[in-house]
């Protein structure tokens, strides 16, 4: 009697925690790397060869992701600080300066889809040109 | 300080804690002492009285210590939005990582040991003559100490935590290639480790479960076999640290859906149920533990008659609990 108490009370904690818990989580506007909110403006987009899109909330998340899923990126797209838009990852220009973009992984990386205001940015704030992080995506 | 309904809770129980600790240590000290002197029948029963006393507070102080651990992450989760950079408790402990880390340790410890010696008390409790009284006391003073250690740390720890402090969080620490919980079981399996490190904790835990639901089959005489206990409890122990390894590279990024990220508080965030598989398993693991312990300071006097049914309590608890952290995981994983 005891016992299928015991089983009673342990089906029911079972049952209890799986009717809240398990369903399927779907975090939009959430980095596909960390989990952390997106600022629109810091955001990078993977395409995958399946047609499915990635997008994380940091050039950080985005190149340690880029290296886990390298084979099966056909597209890399950022978002230019100063007009928000999309642009093509081999068209944007990337600067490291002092300025923190998202604190939770300090990304101090800038994206400009001109030049002039890359340099601008580059003079202001200490920065330094750098590499496009997703370049061997683009070969 | 981060000012907070958490925050201030953490402050008064580590405030009473503090007080009640250092009077109940070295109450519980000079206790055992007399305990063990020959006495007239006043003497002992004021001493008796003095005991019961003294006991009934520490027992009240060692149940709100025992909610103190969730409570501390809890009062963490709540100081994330206050901490520039931090997305989960990770960047919370960044801002004194060195109280945090100790904290982080000495909890689970403490957790056991109150653990332990509730259930000691409960089992004296049940007989006549308190066999276990002197034993209570001397391990009462002992804890009493960790207590005072642990509470003076949550103060420290709250007061200490400046609101925007500006922190790195979790990304940049657990996510990186030569992290230890990847090199660890790399090294051993190679670079099929998650394969392998997947099979061996369900097998791991799997016997565990069996072994805890053998003892109980087998009854009193294996249950009264110290060794065993013994082999148990390491075994659980093992068990503990492949269910880490493998939550932190396998499991909790399958969970998250993020399946290069491997912080577990990001996990407790995300998928808040996996609270209760945490707990499930931390009770399970520990209840074992208990069951050795109770044999271990319980066999004394008239408390022996007793132990094999508490025993097997014990481990029916056990068996429950892991069977259920079990089950949500391999559910959760399913359902995923």
């Amino acid at each position: 009697m005891k016992l299928k108490k015991g089983w009673v009370f342990f089906s029911a904690i079972i049952m209890i925690i799986l009717a809240f818990g398990c369903k399927k989580s779907d975090t939009p506007g959430r980095c596909d790397y960390d989990g952390a909110k997106i600022e629109p403006t810091y955001t990078v987009y993977f395409t995958l060869q399946d047609g499915t899109e990635r997008k994380f909330c940091s050039i950080i998340c985005a190149s340690m992701s880029f290296r886990e899923l390298k084979r099966q990126i056909i597209e890399v797209m950022v978002v230019d600080e100063v007009s928000e838009k999309k642009i093509n990852a081999s068209q944007a220009f990337f600067v490291e300066s002092e300025v923190i973009t998202t604190l939770h992984v300090r990304n101090r990386i800038h994206v400009f889809s001109n030049r002039e205001d890359a340099e601008r940015h580059l003079k202001r704030f200490y920065g330094r040109w750098v590499e496009n992080p997703f370049r061997q995506s683009v070969e | 300080m981060i000012l907070n309904t958490l925050s201030m809770t953490m402050i008064f129980i580590g405030a009473l804690s503090v007080l009640l600790a250092m009077w109940g240590g070295i109450s519980s000290f000079a206790l055992y002492k007399k305990w063990r002197k020959p006495l007239t029948p006043e003497e002992k029963t004021s001493l008796e009285d003095r005991s019961y006393l003294v006991l009934l507070i520490m027992v009240v102080v060692l149940m709100i210590r025992l909610i103190n651990w969730p409570l501390f992450y809890g009062t963490l989760q709540s100081f994330i939005s206050d901490i520039e950079g931090a997305m989960c408790i990770f960047g919370v402990t960044q801002v004194k990582p060195g109280l945090t880390r100790f904290l982080e340790f000495l909890k689970p410890l403490n957790f056991f040991l109150i653990g332990g010696w509730l259930i000691l008390h409960v089992l004296d409790r049940a007989t006549k003559t308190s066999p276990l009284m002197r034993r209570k006391l001397f391990l009462l003073s002992i804890i009493s100490l960790l207590v005072l250690i642990d509470s003076l740390g949550d103060i420290f720890l709250i007061l200490g935590i400046a609101p925007e402090s500006l922190v790195s969080c979790c990304t940049t620490v657990t996510d990186i290639s030569n992290r230890p919980t990847r090199t660890m079981p790399l090294s051993i399996f190679g670079p099929e480790y998650i394969y392998s490190l997947q099979v061996l904790f369900f097998t791991t835990h799997i016997a565990l479960i069996g072994f805890v639901g053998l003892s109980l089959t087998f009854g009193k005489t294996f249950l009264r076999q110290r060794l065993i206990l013994g082999l148990l409890i390491l075994f659980s122990f093992l068990n503990a640290i492949l269910f880490l390894l493998s939550q932190i590279e396998i499991f909790a990024p399958a969970m998250m859906h993020l399946p290069f990220h491997h912080c577990l508080y990001c996990l407790w965030q995300y998928v808040p149920d996996s609270i209760a598989m945490y707990l499930l398993f931390i009770m399970g693991t520990f209840s074992v533990g208990w069951g050795f312990t109770t044999e271990l300071f319980g066999r004394v006097g008239e408390a022996v008659d007793l132990l094999p049914n508490y025993l097997k309590k014990i481990y029916s608890f056990a068996f429950f609990s892991l069977s259920a952290s079990l089950i949500l995981l391999i559910l959760h994983l399913m359902v995923d």
